[in-house]
């Protein structure tokens, strides 16, 4: 009975309300995570609306440059013009100030010549007068006098002071000649000490010339001498070569010579060899042949600049030494 | 749908700018994933409930209780007893049952086999919807890509009517396609790790329950034979 009991009543799972709770929890925050990561990498998205920007900021810097100067402009405008309109009141102002002031003083100058002869006119004495007058007219005499005599004072010291600065020029002038002489004199002795110089550097430069031209000269000398040394060395080489290879043929009266044109080529080889000049005996002559054939290859100097001297040989051969 | 070039890439706009079929995977992944949790934390509190329960049945069972107590005690608690509990009175119910001077060997057999027959449902009741857990693990990524391969499928296709192709045209598709395979994987690491998890610690029951039984016997015997 209590076994039949236990089995019709199952677990009773614990918590599994909360443990659905637990699960949306868990869904609400995955979510939100979600959300905020999304929108949080939302701000790339903005980035490509900052290359659209790249696009508006000719008509946004167009829009500030608008909307900032019109404050800017404006002002200027407005300057400008109240500027041209204060000139035409002011030229106008100035014509009428001109227009007002000279009637002005057209009417002061008058009223003051006026008051003059009237102050004259007021005076009744006419000899006191007359001798004012001549008094007036002496004294003007006198200053003209002096007037004339401070005229010619100034023209004698003007006269003076132009003698004084001709003077002066003059002395300016020779001074400057003097100056110009002295420097006609140093560019002269500047020339003078450029030419020497320049002699001296000549007469260096055809002392190192000479001197060049005579290392050069035995240098080629030397060469020449050592060139010629070995030439002459090799040739004697080659002759005492073929002597060796000689067979004498005895008995030959005196002392016949044998001469052989032999065409080398380069490394000693021997290319051709002609009887130039017999030595009378036809047995010299073959032996000299087989000998110079015998000889080869000849001995050549190593340097192959002077194979030439060797291209075409010619070979004197005497029967005694 | 995914022709419209959306600047707004939020979360809802890739929700609600997504193919239907994507969005009834979106749905069900949703849905397993809001089952498996809550799978997850009832067989958490229900494996962690009968794990704190054997250990007491145990420490009472072995400071040497009176037998017909404890089930007398477990009969009474029926809706909160553990399992162990519960093997325990099937099988000293069935030991009781019979007469006193019964053949021993039988007595010990119907005994072991009421048990065992009581160990089989408490396992079976113990491992309820673990198998759902490890379906969720394996099945859900496979649901969530074929979301997205639909999802790309179709931003792909809604490129091929354009001359000029960038990247902008393809993108929001593709991230539409993508929280598809992000909801799979979302619903299947926890429940792979909780399967794992939940099936060792019901391994580790059931021999404790196996090893109970046969000591359980072991006592029935003696007290037969005294």
């Amino acid at each position: 009975m209590s076994v039949s009991v236990l089995r019709n009543y199952p677990h009773s799972e614990p918590k599994s309300l909360l443990a659905g709770g637990l699960a949306i929890l868990v869904h609400l925050i995955f979510i939100a995570l979600l959300m905020f990561g999304l929108n949080w990498k939302d701000h790339p998205p903005e980035g490509m609306i900052v290359d659209i920007w790249t696009e508006l900021p000719k008509p946004i810097v167009q829009e500030p440059v608008k909307t900032q100067p019109p404050p800017k402009q404006p002002k200027p405008v407005q300057e400008a013009k109240p500027k041209p309109e204060p000139p035409k009141p002011e030229p106008a102002k100035p014509e009428a100030a001109k227009a007002v002031t000279p009637p002005v003083k057209k009417p002061d100058i008058a009223l003051k010549e006026k008051p003059e002869p009237v102050k004259k006119e007021t005076k009744p004495d006419l000899e006191e007068q007359k001798k004012k007058e001549q008094e007036k007219l002496k004294e003007q005499e006198r200053v003209k006098e002096l007037e004339k005599q401070k005229e010619l004072e100034k023209k004698k010291e003007l006269e003076k002071q132009k003698e004084l600065e001709k003077q002066k020029e003059l002395e300016k002038q020779k001074e400057i000649e003097k100056q110009k002489e002295l420097e006609k004199q140093k560019e002269l002795q500047k020339q003078k000490e450029k030419e020497q110089a320049a002699q001296r550097q000549r007469e260096q430069e055809a002392k190192a010339r000479k001197e060049a031209e005579a290392q050069r000269a035995a240098q080629q000398a030397a060469a020449r001498n050592q060139i010629t040394s070995e030439i002459g060395k090799y040739k004697a080489l080659i002759l005492a070569k073929i002597r060796s290879r000689i067979v004498m043929p005895p008995d030959l009266p005196g002392n016949p010579v044998a001469e052989f044109s032999v065409t080398l080529l380069p490394g000693g080889d021997i290319l051709d060899a002609r009887l130039s000049r017999s030595s009378g005996h036809a047995a010299f002559d073959s032996a000299v042949e087989r000998a110079i054939f015998l000889s080869k290859p000849l001995p050549l100097p190593p340097d192959p600049s002077l194979f030439n001297e060797f291209r075409n040989l010619n070979i004197k051969v005497h029967y005694l030494e | 749908m995914s022709t419209t070039v959306t600047q707004d890439m939020s979360f809802l706009h890739l929700i609600t700018g997504a193919s239907v079929l994507v969005q009834l995977v979106m749905l069900i992944l949703v849905m397993i994933s809001l089952l498996s949790w809550w799978y997850i934390f009832r067989k958490l509190f229900v494996i962690r409930n009968e794990i704190n329960k054997t250990d007491e049945f145990e420490d009472v069972f072995w400071r040497g209780a009176d037998l017909n107590s404890l089930y007398q005690r477990t009969t009474n608690s029926r809706y909160v007893s553990g399992s162990m509990e519960r093997i325990f009175a099937a099988g000293f119910n069935e030991f009781n049952k019979h007469p006193i001077g019964s053949d021993l060997d039988a007595v010990m057999e119907s005994t072991r086999r009421a048990m065992r027959a009581t160990y089989q449902r408490e396992m079976d009741y113990l491992e309820s919807h673990l198998s759902f857990l490890a379906t969720v693990g394996s099945v859900s990524p496979y649901i969530g890509l074929l979301g997205t391969v639909w999802g790309i499928m179709n931003s792909f296709r809604s490129l091929s009517s354009v001359t000029q192709a960038t990247i902008a045209h393809v993108a929001p598709g593709i991230a539409e396609a993508l929280i598809a395979t992000a909801m799979g994987l979302f619903a299947a690491i926890p429940a792979v790790v909780a399967y794992n998890r939940y099936a060792s610690r019901t391994d580790q029951l059931a021999t404790r329950f196996e090893s109970f039984m046969e000591e359980l016997s072991n006592v029935l015997q003696r007290r037969a034979a005294q």
